[in-house]
């Protein structure tokens, strides 16, 4: 058997994207920690908000006054509501990011073994080593990509939740917001806390699109692997048998 | 028979990309268009008052507005999610490609090992 030729090392951000790979079971386990830290907010702070909120008549609600319990339980099912599904949209999209991995690390194997056997050939029938795919550097930056707009809508979503949604909220319903008046900051306010969702929901499902096209492009990658490796064999049997 | 050929091209493998691409258009539609109602709703409900909004006479745009704001989203999410269906089901056939390969793989090592081993003695 000849001597296996090792690939050359990547440069940043490759290096350590593929340093990464083999830590893929534990950042799938962090993904799904983060959802169920999710389920847990959900049960212990957003239903309790909720139903402390809903739990007297709408005109005792809407003139509730800041620091009463009514205004605080307004305030806090809206700001969790403003991080929440960001966070748990992050941690869907570090499960996603660890199949990816897992994936890339089965294509890295794959070449291995190709190597492998290669090795075992006689020198004059065995074939040259093909270089690295361009794929594996397209599906590794799009898995970058899709975690890093996942990351990018967490933070707009805690900047969300500790800025403007409390500062909103925290105010009496009948007299102070429902008679804000035009250039006030309130309806400004109020602008921005009920718009924000219609592009930021959008945006994650961007993010995990980018992370969908990982996986299939790391399947891709496995995929002409596997079929070039055959047709090697295939060559080497016909010249060998020939 | 021993079969030394090639794997064949399956028809999974031609669909699976368009599936992709199905996928982003529908994907980025839906973030474009998502944009668009977020404008829409910044300007229904950060210039104007609860009266005016509420005090919104048929035919005014601002009632115009309101339906825009409510009907939209209610296809919208739908369409985001086929667009995400479409990846899944990319990934599913693309997936669906494999076992053959690993089937012919066998297969022509099958055929080569003994060469192989012939070969290296």
């Amino acid at each position: 058997m000849r001597e296996i030729q090792k690939d050359p090392k990547p440069g940043m951000p490759f290096n350590m994207i593929e340093g990464m790979m083999p830590m893929f079971p534990m950042i799938a386990v962090v993904g799904w920690m983060l959802v169920l830290i999710a389920l847990f907010v959900g049960f212990t702070v957003l239903s309790p908000a909720q139903s402390a909120f809903f739990a007297d008549a709408k005109e005792a609600r809407e003139t509730a006054a800041a620091g009463s319990t009514f205004v605080d339980a307004n305030v806090s099912r809206h700001v969790i509501e403003a991080w929440v599904p960001q966070f748990k949209f992050f941690g869907l999209g570090l499960g996603l990011m660890a199949i990816t991995m897992a994936l890339g690390t089965i294509a890295k194997k794959l070449r291995h073994m190709g190597k492998v056997i290669a090795a075992h050939m006689p020198a004059n029938l065995a074939p040259p080593t093909p270089p690295i795919p361009g794929r594996v550097r397209m599906f590794q930056l799009s898995t970058v990509m899709g975690v890093m707009i996942l990351l990018a809508a967490l933070i707009i979503g805690i900047v969300l939740a500790t800025g403007v949604v409390p500062d909103y909220f925290n105010h009496t319903i009948a007299t102070e917001l429902n008679t804000a008046e035009v250039n006030s900051e309130l309806l400004s306010q109020l602008g921005t806390v009920s718009s924000y969702a219609k592009w930021l929901n959008p945006l994650r499902i961007v993010g995990m699109s980018f992370l969908f096209t990982a996986i299939t492009l790391a399947l891709t990658v496995i995929i002409n692997t596997l079929r070039m490796q055959a047709g090697m064999l295939v060559q080497f049997y016909n010249k060998a048998s020939g | 028979m021993l079969n030394v050929a090639p794997p064949k091209s399956s028809w999974q493998a031609k669909v699976f990309p368009v599936l992709t691409a199905i996928g982003w258009i529908l994907v980025m539609i839906s973030f474009v268009i998502g944009l668009s109602l977020s404008s829409t709703a910044s300007g229904y409900f950060g210039e104007n008052t609860k009266e005016s909004r509420d005090g919104a006479a048929v035919g005014d745009a601002l009632l115009g507005d309101l339906e825009t704001l409510t009907v939209t989203p209610r296809w919208l999410e739908p369409l985001t999610f086929l667009g995400v269906a479409s990846f899944m089901v990319g990934i599913a056939l693309a997936f669906s490609t494999i076992p053959n390969l690993l089937s012919n793989r066998g297969q022509v090592l099958n055929v080569c090992f003994p060469i192989l081993v012939k070969k290296g003695e």
